[in-house]
C-alpha cells in the first residue's frame, strides 16, 4: 500500500526523518509511536505528499507520490494532528467542502455526508458551527472529514490528542470498525496504550529513526526480561534488596525500587524471601512488560515526561 | 466542481459569517464618507439651493459661440444660471460685471462667469473668459470649476471651432483662408511640434482639441500650462492651450482641493487595501489550523488555493468600491450611472491590484503580526502620497514621483478621470492598463514569494 525506502528529510539543518524504511501492506492497522519530535507529523506528511524527501522515495501504491500528481491523492485520506476545519462554518458546511474539493457533489455527497455525521455521532450538530463544538466533537468531526472521498488508506496523526475518554472510544470503535472493512491506516501516537490496543504493527520511532518494528508480542520480546516488581524503599526493604540484586536487576528510582529477575527466577522464592524479611505483599506491584518498557529500554528514556 | 471554485465559494462563505468583517468592510467605510462628506461640503443639496449652484453669468461678448456656451450651461443640472438683475424700477436687465462683484462680496452667490468682450479676440486665437469666485466652501469652488470646465470644453468645443473658422473663412474669402490655417497650423508646429498635415486637417474641420483639456484634470486652467516646455507633446496638447480661463477669487485666497469623485474614490481604494490585507492575514489563521494540509492532501494544487484567494478578493473589491460609490451617489450625487462601464472597468484592476497587493504582504510576512504591521504602514503612507486624503498636486514634487508608484494613486486618477473628467472606456484604458499590470507583477511576485515561504509547507 505504501512504502518508504531509506527517506530523509531535513528542515534546514535538523534531520527530522533519517533513512526511514517502512513497508505498510493493505488492510493493515500500523501504529507510529513516538515522544513529541520525533518525526511522526514529517512522516506522515511525505506519506501524504505535501512534502517531498531530500532523499529515498515514496511510494503509494507502487506508484511515486508526488506534488504533481493528483490523481493519487483520492487513493488516501490525511487526519492532520491540528483541527483542520473551518471553525467558523457548521459541521455539514466544512464535510461539503472537503468532499467538494474531491470533486463529489450532489446526492451522492448529501449521502456521504449524513452517513459520515452519523456514524461519529453528530449528526444532530450538523447545523452548529464548529467552534461550538468540544474538543472530542472536533477531533471526531476533523476525523470523518479526511474519509468522505473513501479513500483507500488513512493516515491519522494523533486523532486523540486533548480529549475526553469517551470520545477517544468512539474514535477507536470507529477505526477498529473501518479497518476491519478494508481500510489501511498508519496512526501515529504518543499514547503506548493506543498502540497497543489499536494497531496490528508497531513502529517506534525517535530521532526521525525507526528503532524497532513489529507486532506487540514481537516488540515485548526485545525485552531482556518478562515482569518487572515494583515495590517501596523503606528501611525495612533494604536488607531484602540488597539480597535480590544476586537473582536479577534492581534499580532504584525516585524511592522505588524496580526489580527485573532473571529469567528463571521464580518468583515463588521472591515472595517467600520477602516474607521472611516481614515485608507486606500488598507493597509489591508486578507489571507486565509493556510498550513503555520496551521503549525505555530501546531509548533510556521514557516516552513522555 | 473545480477546486478554485469550490474554495472561491468557501472564502464568500466565511466572509458572509463573520459580521465583523461585513461591518467593517462596508459599514464603517461608508459612515465615514458620510462623515468626510460634512467636514467637506460635499452634500449636494447643501447651500446650493434647489436649482442647483448659483452661477451668475455677465455677457459683454457679441459672440454667436457666447450665446452657445450659456446654453450650455443653463442645460448643467447642477447650475442655477443669473442672468439678470432688477433695475430700480422693477424692471429686468443684464448683470455687470459691477453687479456681480458686489454680489459676491454680499454672499448673495458666489460665483460668477464673464464672457469678455474679446471672448474670441482679433490678435489671439482662443477664447477668454473670466471667472469670479468666493471660494467659501472650497470643494464647492473645486466643483464649479470643474463643471465649468466641464461644459466649456466637452459641448461646446466643435460649435466653437467651426464658428472661429467660419469667421475666418468669411473674413479672409477662400484662398487666403486656407493661406491662413496653413501658416496657424506650421506656426503651431514649428513652436509646439506635432504634424503640420494633421493640424491644419483639424483646424479645417474647427476642431482644436478643446475636449483633451477636459481629459486632463489636474490642468484646473489652461492659462497655467506653460507653452514652450514639452516641444514633443501631441498637438492635442497644444491645442488645450489656447483656450484661456482667467481666474479670479473675489474673496479668500488660492485654493485648490479635491472634489467628491477623488474623495469617495481615495477613501475607497483605501479600505479596500485595508479590507484585503486583512482577508490575506487569514491565510495566517487557515495555516496555523493545519487547513492547508488538508487541502493539499486533496486533489488541489497551491495554484488552485491562490486563484481562489485572488478570484475572492477581486469580487470582494469590487463590491465594496461598488457600494461606496453607490454611496457616494446617494449621498453627494456623484453622477455613476452615465459612466457605469468605464467606472466598472476601472474598479476591477484597482481591485485586482489592491488584492495581489495583500497577497504580497501574506506571501513576504512570516507571522500574521507582521502582515498586519506592514499593511497598515504600507496602505496608510500609500494612501497618503498617492492622493487618497488630498490631491498629489498639493505635495512637494519629489513625493509626487513617488506617488506615481502606488495604487492608490492610478485608482483615484482612474476614478477622477472618469466620474469628474468623463473619460470614455478608451479613454481610460491606460490608467485600467496601468492598473491590470501593476496586478500582474505583483500577483506574480506574491506567487513566487509564496512558493519560497513556509505558509504551504
Ligand atoms: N516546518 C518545520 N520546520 C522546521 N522544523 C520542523 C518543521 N516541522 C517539524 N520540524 C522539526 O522536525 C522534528 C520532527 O517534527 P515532527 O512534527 O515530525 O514530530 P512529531 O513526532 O510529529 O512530534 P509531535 O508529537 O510533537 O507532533 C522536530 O524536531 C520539529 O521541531
Ligand atoms: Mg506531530
Amino acid at each position: 500500500m505504501l512504502t518508504l525506502r531509506s527517506v530523509t528529510k531535513r528542515y534546514s539543518t535538523l534531520t527530522a526523518l533519517d533513512g526511514v524504511s517502512l513497508d505498510i501492506a493493505p488492510g493493515e492497522f500500523f501504529g507510529l509511536l513516538g515522544p513529541n519530535g520525533a518525526g511522526k507529523s514529517t512522516l506522515m506528511s511525505l506519506a501524504a505528499g505535501l512534502r517531498s524527501p531530500d532523499s529515498g522515495e515514496v511510494l503509494l501504491a507502487d506508484g511515486a507520490l508526488s506534488k504533481a500528481n493528483l490523481t493519487a491523492r483520492h487513493t488516501l485520506g490525511l487526519v492532520p494532528q491540528t483541527i483542520a476545519l473551518y471553525t467558523d462554518l457548521t459541521a455539514e458546511q466544512n464535510l461539503r467542502i472537503f468532499g467538494q474539493l474531491y470533486g463529489l457533489g450532489g446526492r451522492d455527497l448529501q449521502t456521504r455526508i449524513d452517513e459520515a455525521l452519523e456514524s461519529v455521532q453528530l449528526a444532530d450538530r450538523r447545523h452548529s458551527v464548529v467552534q461550538t463544538f468540544s474538543g472530542g466533537m472536533q477531533r471526531r468531526l476533523n476525523l470523518v472529514a479526511s474519509l468522505l472521498h473513501r479513500p483507500k488508506l488513512l493516515l491519522c496523526d494523533e486523532p486523540t490528542v486533548g480529549i475526553d475518554p469517551q470520545s477517544r472510544n468512539a474514535i477507536f470503535d470507529f477505526l477498529e470498525k473501518r479497518n476491519r472493512e478494508g481500510l489501511t491506516i498508519i496512526y501515529s501516537t504518543h499514547y503506548m496504550e493506543e498502540a497497543e490496543r489499536l494497531c496490528s504493527r508497531i513502529g517506534i520511532i525517535d530521532h526521525g529513526k525507526i528503532l524497532a518494528l513489529g507486532s506487540l508480542d514481537e516488540l515485548l520480546t526485545q525485552l531482556p526480561f518478562e515482569d518487572e516488581i515494583v515495590f517501596p524503599e523503606t528501611p525495612v526493604t533494604a536488607t531484602f534488596s540488597a539480597q535480590l540484586s544476586a537473582h536479577g536487576q534492581l534499580d532504584t528510582v525516585d524511592g522505588r525500587h524496580r526489580f527485573r529477575p532473571r529469567p528463571g527466577y521464580p518468583l515463588s522464592v521472591f515472595f517467600a524471601t520477602a516474607e521472611q524479611s516481614g515485608i507486606a505483599t500488598r507493597l509489591f506491584e508486578i507489571q507486565r512488560p509493556s510498550l513503555e518498557a520496551v521503549f525505555l529500554h530501546l531509548t533510556g528514556r521514557k516516552l513522555r515526561d | 466542481m473545480n477546486p478554485i471554485f469550490v474554495l472561491f465559494k468557501k472564502g464568500v462563505l466565511l466572509f458572509t459569517r463573520n459580521k465583523a468583517a461585513v461591518i467593517i468592510t462596508f459599514l464603517v467605510p461608508i459612515i465615514l464618507i458620510a462623515l468626510f462628506g460634512f467636514v467637506f461640503g460635499l452634500y449636494k443639496n447643501v447651500d446650493s439651493g434647489p436649482g442647483g449652484i448659483p452661477l451668475a453669468i455677465v455677457n459683454l461678448s457679441t459672440e454667436p459661440a457666447a450665446t452657445d456656451l450659456i446654453a450650455a450651461l443653463k442645460l448643467e443640472k447642477s447650475f442655477r444660471i443669473i442672468a439678470e438683475t432688477k433695475n430700480a424700477d422693477g424692471s429686468m436687465r443684464p448683470l455687470t460685471e459691477a453687479d456681480v462683484r458686489a454680489a459676491i462680496h454680499n454672499n448673495h452667490y458666489r460665483f460668477a462667469l464673464i464672457l469678455p468682450a474679446d471672448l474670441v479676440s482679433d490678435d489671439a486665437l482662443g477664447i477668454h473668459l473670466k471667472f469670479l469666485s468666493d471660494p467659501r466652501n472650497e470643494i464647492e469652488t473645486q466643483m464649479v470649476n470643474g463643471l465649468l470646465q466641464k461644459t466649456i470644453f466637452s459641448r461646446v468645443p466643435q460649435l466653437l471651432g467651426q464658428s472661429l473658422q467660419h469667421h475666418s473663412k468669411k473674413f479672409l474669402g477662400d484662398a487666403r483662408f486656407e493661406t491662413f490655417n496653413r501658416t496657424i497650423a506650421d506656426t503651431v508646429a514649428a513652436n509646439y511640434g506635432g504634424d503640420r498635415e494633421e493640424i491644419y486637417q483639424r483646424l479645417i474641420s474647427g476642431d482644436f482639441g478643446f475636449g483633451s483639456l477636459t481629459s486632463s484634470s489636474k490642468t484646473t486652467t489652461a492659462s497655467t500650462a506653460k507653452p514652450g516646455d514639452e516641444k514633443a507633446a501631441g498637438a492635442a496638447d497644444i491645442f488645450s492651450r489656447i483656450a484661456r480661463i482667467e481666474t479670479e477669487q473675489v474673496v479668500g485666497k488660492q485654493v485648490s482641493n479635491p472634489m467628491a469623485a477623488r474623495l469617495v474614490g481615495g477613501y475607497a481604494i483605501m479600505f479596500l487595501l485595508f479590507a484585503l490585507s486583512g482577508s490575506a492575514s487569514s491565510l495566517f489563521e487557515e495555516k496555523r489550523s493545519g487547513i492547508y494540509q488538508r487541502i493539499l492532501s486533496a486533489p488541489v494544487r497551491l495554484s488552485h488555493i491562490l486563484w481562489s484567494r485572488f478570484l475572492f478578493g477581486l469580487a470582494l473589491g469590487t463590491v465594496q468600491v461598488s457600494a461606496l460609490f453607490l454611496a457616494g451617489n446617494i449621498l453627494f450625487g456623484l453622477d455613476l450611472f452615465s459612466h457605469a462601464i468605464p467606472l466598472l472597468a476601472v474598479i476591477l484592476s484597482a481591485a485586482a491590484a489592491c488584492t495581489a497587493f495583500g497577497m504580497l504582504l501574506a506571501a513576504v510576512s512570516t507571522t500574521p503580526e507582521m502582515a498586519n504591521g506592514l499593511a497598515t504602514l504600507l496602505v496608510l503612507l500609500m494612501s497618503a502620497i498617492g492622493g487618497a486624503w488630498f490631491p498629489v498636486s498639493m505635495m512637494p514634487e519629489f513625493i509626487q514621483h513617488f506617488s506615481k508608484l502606488t495604487i492608490v494613486y492610478w485608482s483615484v486618477e482612474g476614478f477622477a478621470s472618469v466620474l469628474w473628467a468623463g473619460q470614455s472606456l478608451m479613454e481610460i484604458l491606460p490608467t485600467v492598463g496601468i492598473l491590470t499590470g501593476i496586478a500582474a507583477g505583483v500577483m506574480a511576485l506574491a506567487v513566487w514569494c509564496f512558493k519560497r515561504s513556509a505558509m504551504f509547507d
